[in-house]
């Protein structure tokens, strides 16, 4: 007999050429390029659009105008220009109220509000929405615009303050800002790549199933080795879309730094481990994730007996991974607690858990004693969904359906 | 397991959803025979291989494979060929011999080799790179059998292999088990075609209602039954009468009769002395399907008839 590694060579090695040389691979390395494009783009849009700052039309005298504006300019240098609202100065008419009202009704002019009177009494028109984004601010220009009027008619300038710099390496709430952002990041992007893969997986063995294709492979080698050799080139086929996606990023990102590397400052503190030992974590962690929820959804998958029953499960089991995605979320920061330990002990949120501990902790032991209890986990979810698979679908033991079959091993029976 | 065996099962009990489809079968099949299992659909052959292939458990009993009471660990050397075929329908005919190869231990670059060779001495060279799919269902029945054979078995399971195929391509298979056969592999089917397991087996199994109603060599089954005698005579009527069988029955100018206990001496001298006139006489010996009749039962005969005319249409 073959070993359960040499046949599930045999099924990987089939699986990754039949999947690699499709047409519908073409599109799986594509779209997600296309998508991480558009997406980019509609971000730039939309902030852009978020950063378009409310208009308000200044009615007021030349004098407020001037010291409002000057007032706006001066504290938007310290901050972002949309973050205080653009005034946009109006000649006062006779009657003002009717002015203010004509303005707020107008849409080319697109005001939010509009200020009126004078610095001493201003008056600010708008409806009750505006008071959050528009009023606050507006009573930080003018308090401005004020204490430097104020200055100005005792004879003196307000001169602006100085803070002297003095430059170290790094600061320890900064380095752990960093760390903890990069474990998110990385979080977030094993978690993107292993939603966008393993739910393949849901439909994986539905083409044995459907040509009886099935039969020869369990009459043949292991169904362990099946569902391994499954996992295996599903796992390869990934590497080769993670090469890709990350080969076109990777240029990209290196000509982008090539051409705006003047303006760009890059982090110069990386993960606790080193970058080299945590690209490798990196690798063995989003292995180990893959294989973990791979190895769960093939299993479940397995045992649906068309499209629409693999399409019932897909919801759930997004959600679960979504739980688990944030439960790593949740504990990064917070190393020592009992949900951290809870998410370090799961073993469906331990890979995640497990990177972030590599990007704010330099221990390496841990790591080692956690891949080998995904690595048993992994093993026992597959020796688990072999069996089920060959009780229920191949009809081996007791010829129920799945649920007959937990409802009778939840009674005992 | 008994020496000289490639196949020996005991007591093999299998029920599904409670509805027992196998009910305790022994077979024995020695090595480098061609062993026939004859049933009608539903008689419970297609569980019995599974069960002796290990694709499935049997909920009691014993079977051991070539010396192997776990089945998988003699699949390197066990072919089979299921009966609902299954190839991956974009693989080409080279590369789905040499991957059901390779799932039995064979290297793929050998299996890639044989494949091609089966190809081209079964006038299918041709095809060595055609996909699956663009094959006619009995050519991709028959790239599925070059798959089952291509890693050189020492047992052959085939699971109603001459279903779906035309007289031609069934013509081949036959030669083909013969061929396996006479180079020492045992070869072991289920059919529902009697005239293929009458040709090709020197043993078989009669299955009925997933129980074993018959056992051992053809020639046993057919001895079962008397010989025929057919007989016919001048005269239609005379003391010569006295001397046939109360159950003979006249069919278009025949006397058929079972041959009596006391051979054809007495019966001879009886239609002479009583001037029967006996124009011709012969006796022969009955056919598997008599046998089949006489062993699992008229109805089971019936739904193996209606099996092969419903697979004719």
């Amino acid at each position: 007999m073959m070993s359960v590694f040499e046949a599930a060579w045999v099924i990987a090695r089939r699986d990754f050429v039949a999947t690699v040389y499709s047409r519908s691979f073409v599109l799986f390395l594509i779209v997600p390029l296309i998508m991480f494009g558009a997406i980019v783009l509609t971000s730039q849009v939309v902030d852009e659009r978020t950063a378009s700052q409310p208009n308000v039309a200044v009615v007021a005298d030349s004098a407020t105008v001037a010291a409002l504006t000057t007032a706006r300019d001066r504290l938007v240098k310290a901050t972002e220009a949309h973050v205080f609202p653009a005034l946009t100065p109006v000649a006062p008419a006779e009657n003002v109220a009717v002015q203010t009202g004509q303005l707020l009704a107008d849409d080319a002019g697109g005001y939010s509000a509009v200020f009126s009177g004078t610095l001493d009494r201003p008056v600010l028109t708008g409806p009750t929405k505006v008071d959050e984004s528009v009023g606050e601010r507006m009573n930080l220009i003018v308090e401005d615009a004020r204490r430097v009027a104020a200055l100005e008619a005792a004879g003196r300038t307000a001169a602006p303050a100085r803070v002297e710099r003095v430059v170290t390496d790094q600061a320890a709430g900064n380095l752990q800002m960093i760390r903890q952002d990069i474990a998110r990041g990385i979080q977030g992007l094993i978690f993107g790549i292993t939603v966008m893969l393993a739910t393949l997986l849901l439909s994986n063995l539905a083409e044995e199933k459907t040509n009886k294709v099935i039969e020869v492979l369990a009459a043949s080698v292991p169904l362990d080795a099946v569902f391994l050799g499954k996992l295996i080139s599903m796992l390869g086929i990934s590497f080769v879309g993670l090469a890709l996606w990350g080969g076109v990023l990777g240029l990209s990102a290196t000509l982008f730094y090539q051409v705006f590397q003047d303006w760009i400052t890059l982090p110069q503190v990386g993960p606790a481990v080193g970058w080299p030992v945590f690209l490798l974590l990196v690798l063995l962690y989003y292995g180990s994730n893959y294989m973990l929820l791979g190895a769960l959804f093939l299993g479940i998958g397995a045992q649906a007996n068309n499209i629409r029953e693999i399409q019932t499960m897909t919801m759930p089991i997004t959600l679960l991974q979504g739980g688990v995605f944030f439960l790593a979320l949740t504990v990064v920061g917070s190393s020592n607690d009992w949900l951290a330990w809870a998410a370090y002990i799961f073993p469906f949120s331990s890979p995640l858990t497990m990177i972030a501990y590599a990007s704010e902790h330099a221990t390496l032991w841990p790591h080692l004693l956690a891949l080998a209890w995904q690595a048993l986990w992994i093993v026992l979810i597959i020796r688990l969904s072999s069996r089920l698979f060959r009780m229920t679908a191949l009809k081996s033991t007791t010829g129920e359906s799945f649920f007959s079959f937990l409802r009778k091993a939840r009674s005992g029976g | 397991m008994r020496a000289g065996l490639a196949i020996e099962a005991q007591g093999l009990v299998k029920s599904f959803d409670g509805k027992p489809a196998v009910r305790g079968i022994d077979i024995a099949v020695p090595e480098g025979s061609i062993y026939g299992i004859l049933g009608p659909n539903g008689a419970g052959k297609t569980t019995t291989l599974r069960m002796l292939l290990g694709i499935i458990e049997p909920d009691q009993g014993k079977r051991s494979l070539l010396g192997h009471e776990r089945p998988l660990e003699a699949a390197k050397t066990v072919g089979y060929l299921p009966e609902e075929r299954g190839l991956y329908p974009a693989m080409t005919t080279r590369e789905a011999i040499a991957f059901m190869g390779a799932l039995r231990g064979l290297p793929l670059e050998t299996g890639r080799k044989r494949a091609e060779i089966l190809l081209r001495e079964n006038g299918l060279g041709a095809y060595v790179d055609k996909p699956i799919k663009s094959l006619s269902k009995g050519m991709a029945q028959t790239i599925q059998l070059f798959g089952t054979i291509v890693h050189k078995p020492k047992l052959i399971v085939l699971d109603e292999p001459f279903s779906g195929l035309d007289a031609i391509n069934q013509g081949r298979l036959e030669h083909l088990i013969r061929d396996e056969a006479a180079a020492g592999t045992t070869v072991i089917f289920s059919t529902h075609v009697i005239h293929h397991a009458e040709r090709l087996c020197e043993r078989i199994a009669i299955i009925a209602d997933g129980q074993i109603r018959f056992e051992g060599l053809v020639a046993e089954a057919r001895d079962r039954l008397r010989p025929q005698v057919r007989l016919r005579t001048r005269n239609q009527d005379g003391a010569w009468r006295r001397a046939l069988p109360a159950d003979a029955d006249l069919e278009r100018g025949f006397w058929l009769f079972e041959l009596p206990p006391g051979g054809i001496e007495p019966l001879l001298k009886a239609l002479i002395e009583g001037g029967a006139g006996i124009e011709e006489l012969s006796i022969e010996r009955r056919g598997l399907h008599d046998a089949f009749v006489a062993i699992a039962g008229e109805q089971a005969a019936r739904e193996m008839e209606r099996a092969v005319l419903g697979e004719a249409a």
